[in-house]
């Protein structure tokens, strides 16, 4: 079923635009950077939010995919003006994007969902598997003080430290680790073959960390979705709120397909199907049905 | 440059512009202001849209279809993308016609937008109630969509003539305004049921709703939607619902809302041409948001090319294939 909405559309206008594409390169193994001059998305998007991409007039793919946001660059005088998107290849749409070059279009619609909290923490621990890592650059950014997102500006540096722990299948699967680290993030890796960082899951690395830790700390997390579910678990063992964006499949991202619901909590403890497009993507983890 | 005209008087041919042209369109006692709607299930209940797009500038808008009882839905896979079509089982996820009148309808009537309500019944009697708890909103128009290939007991309405005659006559006794039907392309012959549903008082028919189809994973061997079937819908599927239009348009009096695949002023002409007064955009409202804006800006300018000072003008013009072009 249906119903509130915690997105004001007529508050929060969504822009289409088709725009050519400024860089294109990879970053890890299948692992893809797309950058696109999009100025107004690149001033009001914020951390946790994403975008629907298509490609231009094209059939066969024919329905755009959501792609979280992963970057906001600045022009020469300062002004955010592009944004970037990272992307795994897996299917047919990513496949197809992924032979487009520069000077290419591409269609791009956003800024859709709602973002991750911001309040204050003494650390803010990311959790990211696999390409989940996407919302995490400008989260960990903004935590940080590091760089400010949307308009009105949202607020920034409510993390007195920013924590990622990231999960991957190999070593070669690692994506933007410098760029985390350039950003002042505290990096720890796990990977299932034990090609760098802890051999094993991601949430051992998390557990070890919250068994340490004695501060305020509050977690975010993004992956495929038995992950967050044990992330999720794993924070409310400890007492630690958790937030995690869902990745359902989507097949408008603006609320009107019905496609991409999820069972989320209701008030009265029963659960109910809601549209993670509109209503999330980013929900808190105990209010998520596995 | 603007050329002035009386009513009376139409304009010579050569003096049209494009805002000379006409895109009122009547359908029984339905008048729309343009021939541009988007279809039910397709475009959320419109507040969704509010921020990309000007409400009132559609031809009208027809919220998600409701239902007498609350349904939850399907449970995910709700849809799965196929070559150049969408395939999806939602299930008519919907709170009711009780929620739908206290939460939806305020703002959408807010909109000043003309709203055409969607309702499906899984007997007889649920149509019945669904109007009857309608009819003092005083709409603009209903459908009825009997036509929903995700729900089982819907679709019978919509495959039966009898069965459809009784739906709509029985809607047409406790409800005032214009009246559509939405058939299925999933019967053998759809004029046969568009005939019934004439017969039975519909101002217009809407054709099509989906085309019952099905996704598979070979290699978990399994069905990709998590209803196993399901109605497949975009660019896929617009031959079938043009030769659709067509075969109700030469066979039934009756006026005809063209829906299935519409996507650009092409396909929307093409729907003109074959007999449809009125279209309304579905899956395209997915993936290119504002196209249902853009049609209605390029329509003047597509109608003048045939010369036509007015959509009517277009509207069940196609010709007999003719002959073959000879080889020089
Ligand atoms: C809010 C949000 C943010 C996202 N952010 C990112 C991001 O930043 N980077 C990124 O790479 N991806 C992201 N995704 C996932 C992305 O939208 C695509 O799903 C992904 O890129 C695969 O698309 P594709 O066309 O290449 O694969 P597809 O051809 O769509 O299929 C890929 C795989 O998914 C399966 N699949 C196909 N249809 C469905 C369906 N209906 N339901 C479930 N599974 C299906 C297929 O079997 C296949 O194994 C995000 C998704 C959401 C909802
Ligand atoms: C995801 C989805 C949900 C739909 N829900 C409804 C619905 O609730 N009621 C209805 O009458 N039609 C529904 N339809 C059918 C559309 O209104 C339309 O008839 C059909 O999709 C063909 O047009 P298109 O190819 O332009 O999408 C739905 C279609 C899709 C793709
Ligand atoms: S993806 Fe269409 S409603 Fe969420």
């Amino acid at each position: 079923m249906t119903h509130t909405f915690t997105c004001d559309r007529a508050a929060n206008a969504v822009s289409f635009i088709s725009t050519e594409i400024l860089s294109h390169r990879l970053i890890a193994r299948d692992t893809w950077q797309l950058t696109v001059s999009a100025p107004e998305l690149a001033r009001r998007t914020v951390p946790g939010q994403f975008f629907m991409v298509r490609l231009a007039q094209c059939n066969d793919p024919l329905i755009g995919r959501a792609l979280a946001l992963y970057d906001v660059s600045r022009n020469a005088v300062g002004e955010r003006d592009a944004i970037s998107v990272v992307y795994v290849v897996k299917g047919k749409f990513t496949q197809s994007l992924s032979r487009r070059s520069l000077g290419d279009k591409v269609e791009i619609w956003g800024p859709l969902g709602n973002p991750f909290s911001t309040l204050a923490t003494d650390r803010l621990v990311l959790v990211a598997g696999g390409v989940g890592i996407t919302p995490m650059l400008t989260l960990a950014s903004a935590a940080l003080g590091k760089e400010s997102y949307g308009e009105p500006v949202a607020p920034s540096g409510y993390a007195k430290r920013v924590t990622l722990c990231y999960g991957a299948r190999t070593a070669e699967y690692l994506a933007g680790l410098d760029q985390f680290e350039a950003r002042g993030v505290d990096v720890r890796v796990a990977t299932e073959d034990g090609s760098m960082g802890h051999r094993g899951r991601v949430t051992e690395v998390l557990e070890e960390l919250l068994q340490q830790s004695n501060n305020s700390v509050r977690v975010a997390c993004c992956g495929p979705e038995p992950m967050m579910e044990g992330v999720g678990k794993v924070a409310a063992k400890y007492g630690v709120p958790c937030e995690v964006s869902l990745e359902t499949p989507m097949a408008c991202g603006i609320g009107i397909c019905f496609t991409c619901v999820a069972k989320i909590r209701q008030e009265d403890g029963e659960w109910d199907y809601r549209r993670t497009c509109l209503e999330g993507p980013v929900f808190p983890a105990d209010k998520v049905v596995w | 440059m603007k050329t002035p005209m009386s009513a009376s008087q139409p304009a010579p041919k050569d003096a049209l512009t494009n805002e000379s042209i006409s895109l009122q369109v009547q359908l029984g006692r339905l008048k729309l202001k343009n021939p541009v709607l988007v279809a039910s299930g397709t475009f959320g209940y419109a507040k969704e849209m509010a921020g990309l797009i000007d409400l009132p500038k559609l031809g009208g808008i027809l919220p998600k279809t409701i239902t007498h009882h609350a349904r939850p839905g399907n449970a995910p896979w709700r849809t799965v993308e196929t070559s150049a079509g969408l395939l999806n089982a939602i299930g008519l996820d919907n709170d009711g016609i009780d929620y739908f009148i206290e939460n939806h309808w305020p703002y959408l009537k807010g909109t000043g937008a003309d709203i055409i309500v969607s309702i499906a019944g899984k007997s007889h009697e649920d149509f019945i109630v669904l109007a009857e708890r309608l009819s003092p909103l005083g709409l603009f128009a209903i459908e009825l969509n009997v036509s929903c290939p995700n729900v089982s007991g819907g679709i019978d309405f919509g495959t039966d003539p009898v069965a459809c005659h009784r739906v709509v006559s029985g809607v047409r006794n406790v409800i005032d305004c214009p009246i559509i039907t939405k058939l299925t392309p999933n019967v053998t012959s759809i004029a046969e049921i568009a005939k019934a549903a004439h017969e039975a008082g519909t101002d217009a028919v809407t054709c099509i709703n989906t085309v019952l189809g099905m996704a598979i994973d070979w290699r978990r061997q399994r069905p990709l939607l998590a209803n196993t079937v399901g109605g497949l819908s975009g660019p896929a599927i617009k031959p079938i619902a043009l030769r659709c239009v067509y075969q109700v348009a030469s066979k039934v009096a009756v006026p005809i809302i063209g829906v299935g695949g519409i996507a650009t002023i092409d396909d929307a002409m093409e729907f003109f041409v074959a007999g449809a007064s009125a279209i309304q955009i579905g899956t395209a409202n997915y993936y290119d948001p504002l196209v249902s804006i853009r049609l209605i800006e390029a329509l003047p300018s597509a109608i003048r090319t045939l010369g036509a000072s007015g959509l009517s003008e277009v509207i069940g013009t196609l010709k007999s294939p003719g002959s073959v072009a000879v080889k020089k």
